[in-house]
């Protein structure tokens, strides 16, 4: 990996700055099964292609975003604040 | 046999080279001539043979010296694997060949040549893959056959230097020929910063050695000029342009996302991190595949005008030149100008066209044979026979005795750093040649790349790139004239014998490949991986054409379908030392704010994450008890400090946090774990309410930042109005230890420090010295003992001010190791040290953290699952006796010979004179008095007895009174 990703903040940086916190999903109730918490912290998608995820600019500003990436192109991304996710095309 | 020459008739800026010297070619003293590449002055030596193929150990020489095969590879000062063609000679060099024994000259090894039909392909792989017990012995064998170069065990070569180098230029063009000068001017009349990377020492790219007369150039200056003269009048123009930065000699091995070229340059590794790059790579002499196509004396028509034009080297006696344009013309040229005779050129076309390159030759009275080409040399160890013939191998019709012959039968384009990973070239059937079309977006590529052309057409094609790339814009589609392309003969020509290489890293011939194809490995991929073919050292570079174009045709597609294999990076040989860089790179070392004092005061130090902590200033048993029996100070500003206020801060806690602390009144201070969503363990600390709404949270060391940003994230998701403010930079803090330590503390501040009104786990603010400080009674050591925190910028001076103020106890610091056994002999676990990715609270005895009643919070519903399953294994504190030796950190505890339990910290208790340590065991030893086997890392065991209590005050009357 060696693209440069977005930080709504900063702009443009080295992938190298950012942390990643795989992609969004939703946490499950508190009432839900054992079983959808068991899918939610260890069944992971591992997607090749679209997908929000979380990164985290931790040698820069420390702000959290969504990114909207191609996980098999890394180069095509788009970078929103938590609050605007919904402006992205799809989750 | 080769001379030096003094001068050129048709090479005006020729210049004989003065200075000479000297350096060792397998011991040998060799004369070498300014200017020279090692390989240059091996061959102005006369040495024909560097080096012995692969798999069947053939005599190999100098074919193009220009770093493309395996020829010229050679260990240089210790180094293997050096392309002895691409770097500057220099006096004193100690080069070896590589894969010989005991020499290239007499190469034992190479009776293999003599049993090739008994080498199949495949061979190793078939013969040693079963039996099984067979391998480790035919593997010492082959790697014996086959060592490419020795690495330098013995560490010769380990005073060497790696550096990492960082650019950001707004173009990057790689390649000085004249379409990369082009582009360079290009860019900088835009006003762009340019960064210019070429692999060899002077810039200017095959013009260097090149004398065809410019035309119709759209720099008007340059026409009628040659083109040595015309690169040279460029590289006047922009050599000294503030804006650009040319490094030469400095290999682009690959290219990734978002144009990122590595490059290397000797030891030193630069990332450049470019807007747009320009590929001008250029494109070398091909590959054709013929009988005996690899014996010494075949070399290509580029590769002989380096060695006349730039190092002054006539190559041979008597040559041949093989070729199908009008380059092979020149060639014949310069080599006839250089003393060469030069008995034939023999043209494939069957009309060469009539102009002045032609017609010269002619007049010199060279015959040239038309719509004919090689079919076969002859000779041993070198070349001494050439046999023509018309172009499929059918009829050899003529031969010639030389000792050179010349390939100069079209070119092919370097193609690597384009495709890497992302395009695979196709083949262009105008232009004969494999090309990439389509590129990524700020990625350009012009000249030779895109298919041989008159300098002004690669000029041309250079600017526009330069200029687009400038700009960001788009480049329109390369362009090429009827009489600009060359015509490819087939890629073999098939004259029957033997000796047809494809391959000449792998020693892969035609007919192997065509039993790969028979066996079923019909597709380029598998045929390439299960003949080798393309793997070798030159990664393709010199074979990825004649493999793809013979692949298509061996399997029944035509030669438009011919694909070349994947290629990947590096381009050539790397350096682990160049990847690794100078240790330590990159990491940052963090000191805190009293990190003198500690030196000054003899500490020896050890790393905490990225922090130098002291680890003792005396031997940490006397430490310890120096603390247990007087007044101890440690430096503990690593720790993670976060302050957390809002008006959702308590909800937050409750969330974030396994406990409850609406009941925590301002003052008072309370331990926590932190639980993953998981249900595991991984960090602790205490929290403090230091006023109303607001709590201090103190981590440890290692997980500061991680903690920070793991906050930030769930204040984020969950919408908490809650600010979190990082004070671990801003706060330094110590922790005072000792029976004495109120009394001490008690005498710099001006707040009551008694017990009734400071007790056990309250925290204070006060002054010291006029200096702000948070004061928290707390105790990880098991004594009487309080966390001073205070504005770092104080670290140093206060630091001393309590060595001072405490000289008559005295009170002597303490190390991180000291700290370790004390709180060790009070049976405190350290998370991830004491604890794993698979701990629990309930079994690492830490559940009276947890109050699974709260609603939600995280890590609830696994914690729910760890209570439900219950306790399995246990941490522990043990204890040995007092004989016993001290067991290692880490070892495996044993039960009737299988292990059932380890040990994670151990240590010798200086308080109680015996072994203490804590250990994971399963429930049924878990109880107080249980006793069980430790294995030590010597094979001895020893016993120890479970504690259910601290081994050191166990009633805690030291930390409460
Ligand atoms: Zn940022």
């Amino acid at each position: 990996m060696s693209f440069m990703l977005t930080c709504p903040n900063c702009g443009k940086r080295q992938v190298g700055e950012f942390t990643f916190r795989g992609y969004f999903k939703s946490r499950p109730q508190q009432s839900d099964d054992f079983a959808s918490w068991t899918s939610y912290v260890y069944f992971n998608k591992n997607k090749i292609g679209k997908q929000w995820e979380w990164w985290n600019h931790a040698s820069g500003c420390q702000r959290w975003f969504i990114v909207d990436r191609d996980s098999a192109k890394s180069t095509d991304h788009q970078s929103v604040w938590f609050e605007n996710r919904k402006t992205l095309e799809h989750e | 046999m080769t001379e030096r020459i003094a001068q050129h008739p048709d090479l005006p800026l020729f210049s004989s080279p003065k200075k000479s010297f000297s350096f060792t070619f397998n011991g040998k003293t060799i004369e070498a001539h300014e200017g020279d590449t090692v390989a240059s002055a091996l061959i102005a030596a006369g040495v024909r043979i560097t080096s012995r193929s692969f798999k069947y150990h053939r005599p190999r020489g100098p074919k193009d010296n220009f770093g493309q095969g395996p020829e010229l590879l050679m260990t240089v000062d210790h180094a293997p694997n050096v392309r002895s063609d691409m770097i500057p000679v220099r006096a004193g060099m100690q080069v070896e060949t590589q894969n010989a024994w005991p020499s290239t000259q007499l190469d034992l090894m190479s009776i293999n040549n003599f049993a090739v039909p008994l080498l199949p392909n495949g061979f190793y792989y078939k013969m040693f893959h079963k039996p099984k017990w067979l391998w480790p012995i035919a593997e010492r064998f082959i790697r014996k056959a086959a060592g490419l170069g020795k690495i330098d065990t013995q560490g010769r070569a380990v005073d060497t230097r790696y550096e990492k180098r960082y650019r950001f230029p707004d173009v990057c063009v790689v390649g000085s020929g004249p379409a990369g000068l082009a582009s360079v001017k290009a860019a900088l009349d835009a006003g762009k910063q340019v960064l210019l990377i070429e692999e060899q020492e002077q810039l200017g790219g095959h013009s260097r050695h090149t004398v065809f007369k410019v035309e119709n150039c759209r720099e008007k200056k340059l026409n009628g000029l040659t083109e040595q003269e015309a690169v040279r009048s460029l590289i006047d123009e922009i050599e000294k342009h503030p804006n650009l930065e040319i490094l030469s000699q400095t290999q682009a091995f690959a290219v990734y996302e978002d144009n990122l070229v590595a490059a290397q340059r000797g030891t030193e590794l630069f990332k450049i991190r470019a807007i747009s790059v320009v590929f001008a790579p250029g494109a070398t002499d091909r590959h054709l595949v013929f009988d005996n196509n690899d014996k010494p004396g075949i070399m290509t028509g580029r590769g002989v005008e380096r060695l006349i034009a730039l190092h002054g080297i006539k190559p041979a006696r008597r040559a041949v030149v093989i070729t199908t344009h009008d380059g092979g013309y020149h060639t014949a040229k310069l080599l006839h100008g250089a003393g060469t005779e030069v008995l034939a050129v023999v043209d494939g076309r069957q009309k060469p066209p009539k102009n002045d390159w032609v017609d010269g030759i002619r007049k010199l009275g060279i015959p040239i044979f038309e719509g004919k080409t090689i079919h076969r040399v002859k000779g041993l160890n070198q070349v001494k026979k050439v046999e023509i013939g018309d172009l499929h191998g059918q009829f050899s019709s003529l031969s010639f005795a030389c000792d050179l012959v010349v390939l100069a039968v079209g070119y092919q384009p370097q193609l690597n750093l384009l495709s890497q990973g992302r395009t695979r070239p196709v083949w262009d059937k105008k232009r004969q040649i494999l090309r990439v079309t389509d590129l990524p977006q700020n990625i350009y590529a012009a000249g030779e790349v895109q298919g041989s052309a008159s300098f002004a057409r690669l000029y041309q094609e250079g600017f526009e790139a330069g200029r687009a790339a400038a700009q960001q814009s788009s480049l329109s589609e390369s362009q090429r004239d009827e009489n600009e392309l060359i015509e490819a003969l087939p890629a073999d020509i098939e004259s029957g014998g033997k000796h047809h290489f494809i391959c000449p890293c792998m020693d892969v011939t035609r007919s192997e490949a065509c039993h790969s194809i028979e066996e079923g490995f019909d597709q380029v991929e598998t045929l390439k991986r299960y003949s080798s073919m393309g793997m070798g050292p030159c990664q393709g570079k010199t074979c990825h054409e004649a493999v793809a174009r013979l692949a298509a045709r061996d399997t029944g597609l035509s030669e438009t379908e011919a694909v070349p294999t994947t290629m990947r990076p590096p381009l050539s040989p790397v350096s682990f030392g160049i990847l690794a860089g100078r240790a330590p790179h990159l990491v940052p070392q963090r000191r805190t704010a009293m990190h003198h004092c500690h030196r000054k005061a003899g500490a020896a130090f050890l790393n905490a994450g990225q922090w130098k902590r002291p680890h003792s200033y005396l031997p940490p048993q006397e430490e310890a008890l120096m603390v247990r029996k007087g007044l101890g100070i440690i430096d503990v500003s690593t720790l993670g400090k976060l302050e957390l206020s809002g008006p959702d801060v308590m909800d937050f806690l409750h969330f974030m946090l396994p406990g409850k602390f609406r009941q925590l009144a301002v003052g008072r201070v309370r331990y926590s774990t932190m639980i993953g969503e998981d249900g595991i363990l991984f960090e602790d600390g205490t929290i403090s309410h230091l006023e109303e709404g607001v709590y201090y949270l103190s981590t440890t060391t290692g997980n500061q930042a991680a903690i920070e940003s793991l906050f930030r994230w769930w204040v984020l998701t969950d919408q908490f109005k809650v600010h979190i403010k990082n004070l671990a930079p801003v706060h330094a803090a110590v922790n005072v230890a000792g029976e004495k330590s109120r009394e001490f503390i008690q005498k710099l501040v001006d707040i009551d420090m008694s017990n009734e009104a400071f007790p056990y786990m309250a925290c204070r603010k006060s002054t010291i010295a006029d200096v702000p400080v948070l004061l928290f009674r707390i105790g990880f050591t098991g004594e009487l003992g309080y966390e001073i925190h205070f504005p770092s910028e104080f670290g140093a001076p206060l630091w001393e001010y309590f060595l001072e103020q405490g000289k008559s106890y005295p009170l002597k610091p303490f190390g991180v190791e000291t700290q370790r056994i004390l709180r060790l002999e009070k049976g405190h676990l350290i998370p991830g040290v004491d604890t794993d990715a698979l701990s629990n609270p309930y079994e690492a005895g830490v559940d009276f953290t947890v109050k699974e009643d709260k609603e939600n919070f995280v890590g609830k519903a696994f914690l729910k699952n760890f209570k439900e399953r219950g306790i399995e294994n246990k941490l522990v504190s043990y204890k040995l006796n007092s004989a016993d030796p001290i067991p290692e950190d880490g070892v495996a505890i044993l039960k009737n010979g299988k292990i059932i339990g380890r040990v994670t910290s151990s240590r010798m208790s200086p308080t109680l004179g015996f072994g203490i340590g804590l250990a994971w065991v399963p429930r049924d030893l878990s109880g107080a008095g249980s006793r069980f086997q430790i294995r030590l890392a010597n094979g001895q065991d020893v016993t120890a007895e479970t504690l259910d209590h601290a081994a050191y005050d166990p009633q805690g009357e030291r930390l409460t009174s």
